[in-house]
């Protein structure tokens, strides 16, 4: 635009960025992306760190000049609505997303409010980065869900096979809470358990998510013996709990969930009990994160006041819509465009030390790309913090 | 068995005291009060932050609670409660104002206390262990003696002193109460703040041994409303048994239909409902209550 | 009555003429979802507005519009239904649940109905995720659009699928539904079933003596209120094309109850009114960003504190009848 003024604006904008959060204020043009997902409500933490994320990164990109697309500087303007876990309200928000013109909208978070947007993004015209596991968002003739994290059924196989190559596991047990999500992914994780030639002891036992003491719920899981504990799908409320009654139970063997957890939630819920507890993370482990991602952290505490790890794995889905419009500025209004780059798309991975690469996956689980590839970075606890156990690809 | 036992005991001491505030509210005032569980989520953060960020003894944090709590309750009741039954012409119109209560706490809570799950670090470590028969940590040992002497010290102050005989002559027939020279009013927001303050005490005793999170507050007010049915509504024995009741319901039907998993709560609740049908007062409350 | 009538014309032409020209006007499609939304929220709180009407809370119509989701979409799905074929079944299934559930438990009265209601739609989720049928945790996804509805050769509503503007389609049928219960309603109130009911909310035992059969007037009244749930959901289901176990939960049932509250409980169109405010409400207020949630609850408190016989009392004049 007016290019005389730019230099002025751009200070400007820089003061008023900092000291607002992340309005966006500049002579840049505005790319708005979307966050639809739950940010009140008793799964608030999920979409709260979610939105956080992007929100973080927009007013990061905003406060150093823009996005480069096409040579023309963009300003990132992220539109929220909060959708209350409520599919029929997350219908309400892609609706909304639609009428700004959005075509880029992360969310929802859970698997009902992905499969409710789904007629909505297709006749706009939106694509969006969910964080459900429904296989069926994913295949044909669904084309316009992009998975915006590693899924259970793909990370699950991956840390069982490991333990049983490295710790001799042989007897595994599944707990999961009683609501959509966790059962499907247990379901699934059982599945591949058996696949793998594991002894599945239980995998019937559920609780409600309101449950506030687990000593009776655990009881008969670990009357059963596992060596591995899986906690499918657990939210980041329950696990320090469950680990604690089930090590106060007398559990001596591993428990793993394939679910993103906080250090400083299971460090305060659970203590030292939560030592060598495994967990699926993103890529802020000390050994494998890049000075980008040691700087998001920092941004996001300064904004937020208190960092959440399971940002992590959410700081990916914005960076992969923004690089792959970049790639292919027809994208823009256009997300044809955007699913023809998708299959050739690859970039370098800006959040992780060494040569990662930023790439659409999915082909083995899905038949299409329709996944971002994150690294599957398996943690375990160890005194307050995550320790990468071991690193995975998926495909 | 014996560990069945334990642990229903054990949960049945810290449901019977969250039902007790609640139908306290209940009986004094035919308030259903939808925000109970956001107060004893409320208390619970009080006591996270006076404990786990200030660093201050556990018992500086559960006393805050109790004192944060039944000043709140005092002031709810006062200017909110009082001119709603005043003016509104059917009784059930205060479900609104609770309902709007207690998503007004949620909100709150959100803002000042975050979103995440937080937690106080054990108050006694250790675990006693009988033989691999009962297996029951200190901690929850402490907290569930905890809970019962303060329901019986609530039963002592109901019992004994002047406010409770006064509160419960309201229970009975507020228009009695009122003509024998009980202030109706002044028992009024005693009896909401003590059922708040009760609240924030659980919240308090809590929080070291399942933490707290903001999603806690409706699913705990729920579990409070089925206990107080199971019981009697607005009976104060009612709702212990009934706390009690539903403690050893979980803990014995999650052991025996652990195989059948999924439908462990739907034959509970099922089971719920199959009996208030058939006694739709509770086991102790006034019928048509 | 003329007044009435010019309003109620008023009304309709609103509702199907000058809506679907502002939003062509105004370019803002996105209202159309939420008017239906609201629509079809409305039908389901008329339901609860019609068991308030004999005396009874009513937090259970989340259970009833699950069910009437998952009937529709099971009879679609797996039976090969027509959608428009499933709309009224999915209520009667509903209406006829009811009558074995109510039986017993519509002897309850005050807070002990309200709450055995709000653990039916707890039990109504817990059991979506345990029967087979329902296809469990996974929910049923994929579901196709409503295809055209023909009688006698003539087609009175084109296929969803080949229309340009399925939102206009689903909008139209929701308000219709939406008049269409509203109307049943108002007969209901003013015929002589209607004055028996109100009979009931005042005083249950006086109306017995004097020779009302009211367990069948309240089996009837509980089994209309819960076909309005049942409609709902079904519409519901056919919009989002997937249904989960959580898609109608305790929060929707508390909801509906709400709408009825703020809107009045002595107004055949107070739900209606209520349902709009709340839910178009919560969507202004999302311009207050994390601080929604606290205006939205803080609005409603004040409301309360104002105006706690709902808003439609505001046009009450005083001293007049309820």
């Amino acid at each position: 635009m007016l290019r005389r003024t730019l230099l002025k604006t751009s200070a400007l904008a820089a003061v008023a960025s900092i000291a607002m959060l992340g309005t966006a204020f500049a002579e840049n043009p505005v790319l708005k992306i979307g966050f639809v997902g739950v940010t009140s409500g008793p799964a608030a933490a999920w979409g709260t760190s979610n939105q956080r994320s992007m929100e973080t990164r927009a007013a990061w990109i905003n406060e150093t000049g823009g996005y480069d697309i096409g040579g023309t500087m963009y300003d990132i303007e992220i539109v929220s609505f909060d959708d209350q876990k409520d599919p029929k309200r997350a219908i309400a928000g892609m609706e909304q997303m639609a009428q700004e013109g959005i075509h880029y909208v992360v969310g929802p978070n859970v698997d009902d409010g992905a499969a409710a947007v789904r007629p909505v993004a297709e006749q706009n015209g939106i694509m969006y980065f969910p964080y459900a596991f429904p296989k069926e968002l994913y295949t044909a003739p669904a084309s316009n869900a992009v998975l915006g994290m590693v899924a259970n059924y793909q990370s699950g196989p991956a840390i069982y096979k490991y333990l049983m190559e490295n710790n001799g596991v042989k007897k595994v047990a599944f707990i999961a809470g009683n609501e959509s999500d966790p059962l499907s992914q247990r379901d699934s994780g059982s599945a591949a358990a058996k696949a793998l030639g594991l002894e599945v002891v239980s995998d019937s036992v559920t609780y409600q998510m309101d449950t506030t003491d687990f000593t009776p719920v655990l009881l008969p899981v670990i009357q059963s013996a596992p060596d591995l504990l899986v906690l499918s799908g657990v939210s980041p409320a329950n696990a320090p709990q469950l680990i604690r009654s089930a090590r106060e139970l007398g559990y001596t063997g591993l428990i793993s969930t394939e679910t993103a957890q906080d250090a400083a939630v299971l460090q305060e819920g659970a203590g030292e009990l939560a030592n060598g507890f495994i967990s699926v993370g993103g890529a802020s482990t000390p050994e494998l994160a890049s000075d980008m991602m040691r700087e998001f952290v920092e941004r996001y505490t300064a904004m937020f006041g208190e960092y959440n790890d399971e940002s992590n794995t959410k700081v990916y889905a914005l960076e992969y819509i923004l690089a792959t419009i970049a790639a292919n500025p027809a994208a823009m209004t256009d997300v044809e465009a955007f699913k023809a780059t998708m299959d050739t798309f690859e970039a370098p991975n800006p959040y992780m030390v060494g040569d990662a690469k930023l790439k659409y996956v999915g082909t083995t689980s899905f038949g299409q790309k329709r996944q971002v590839s994150v690294p599957l970075v398996v943690n375990v606890f160890n005194n307050g913090a995550f320790e990468t156990m071991f690193v995975a690809q998926v495909d | 068995m014996e560990q069945i036992l334990a642990n229903g005991l054990y949960l049945g001491a810290q449901y019977a005291l969250i039902a007790l505030g609640l139908t306290l509210i209940f009986s004094l005032m035919n308030v259903l009060n939808f925000a109970h569980g956001q107060m004893y989520v409320f208390g619970g953060f009080v006591t996270y932050t006076v404990v786990a960020q200030w660093g201050l003894p556990f018992i500086v944090g559960l006393v805050s609670s109790a004192v944060i709590l039944a000043v709140m309750g005092a002031l709810i009741e006062k200017f909110l409660f009082r001119p709603v039954i005043r003016k509104s012409k059917r009784d059930e119109s205060t479900m609104l104002l609770a309902a709007g209560i207690a998503f007004f706490l949620d909100a709150v809570i959100l803002l000042l206390f975050g979103e995440k799950q937080r937690g106080v670090p054990k108050i006694v470590d250790g675990v006693f262990n009988w033989d691999m028969r009962l297996i029951m940590p200190y901690d929850r040992i402490l907290i569930g003696v905890l809970a019962i002497a303060l329901i019986v010290g609530f039963i002592a102050l109901m019992q004994y002193t002047k406010a409770g005989r006064a509160m419960r002559a309201l229970a009975q027939d507020r228009m009695a109460a009122q003509l024998m020279g009980v202030d109706v009013d002044r028992y009024s927001m005693i009896g909401f703040a003590l059922g708040a303050l009760l609240a924030g005490l659980v919240g308090g005793l809590l929080v070291t041994i399942t933490g707290i999170n903001l999603g806690m507050g409706g699913p705990t007010s729920i579990k409070a409303f089925m206990m107080i049915m199971i019981g009697g509504a607005g009976v104060i024995s009612g709702a212990i048994a009934g706390g009690f009741i539903l403690g050893m319901m979980e803990s014995i039907g999650l052991t025996v239909l652990a195989v059948y998993g999924d439908i462990t709560y739907l034959a509970i609740f099922a089971s719920l409902m199959v009996f208030l049908a058939f006694r739709p007062q509770g086991l102790m409350g006034k019928p048509w209550g | 009555m003329n007044k009435n009538l010019v309003g109620i014309a008023a009304f309709l032409l609103a509702v199907f003429v000058l809506v679907p020209v502002a939003i062509a006007a105004t370019g803002r499609w996105d209202l159309y979802y939420t008017l239906t939304s609201v629509a079809l929220l409305a039908i389901g709180s008329a339901g609860v507005w019609l068991t308030f009407y004999i005396g009874r809370i009513n937090i259970g119509q989340g259970a009833y519009a699950l069910m009437g989701g998952y009937v529709s979409a099971v009879l679609m799905t797996k039976a090969g239904f027509s959608f428009w074929a499933t709309l009224p079944l999915a209520g009667l299934f509903c209406a006829g649940i009811s009558v074995l559930i109510g039986l017993p438990i519509l002897r309850l009265r005050g807070v002990y109905f309200a709450m055995i209601t709000l653990v039916l739609t707890e039990v109504t989720r817990l059991a979506a995720l345990a029967l087979p049928v329902t296809n469990g945790a996974k929910g049923i996804t994929s579901i196709p659009l409503p295809g055209s509805l023909s009688v006698f050769g003539i087609t009175l509503i084109p296929d969803f699928a080949t229309m340009a503007n399925p939102k206009l389609g689903f909008y139209l049928l929701a308000a219709a539904l939406m008049v269409l219960s509203y109307v049943v309603l108002w007969r209901i109130v003013n015929s002589r079933p209607g004055h028996l009911c109100r009979s009931l909310q005042q005083n249950e035992e006086l109306a017995a003596s004097i020779g009302v059969n009211t367990a069948y007037l309240r089996v009837l009244t509980y089994a209309i209120s819960s076909f309005f749930g049942g409609l709902a959901g079904a519409v519901f289901v056919a919009i989002s094309q997937s249904i989960y176990p959580s898609s109608f939960a305790v929060a929707d049932s508390v909801n509906f109850m709400l709408y009825c509250f703020v809107g009045g409980l002595g107004y055949v169109t107070g739900p209606m009114l209520g349902t709009f405010v709340l839910y178009f409400g919560w969507d202004l207020l999302s311009i207050a960003k994390q601080y929604q949630l606290l205006v939205y609850s803080s609005l409603m408190i004040a409301m309360m504190l104002v105006l706690p016989n709902g808003l439609l009392s505001l046009f009450d004049r005083k001293g007049g009848k309820k």
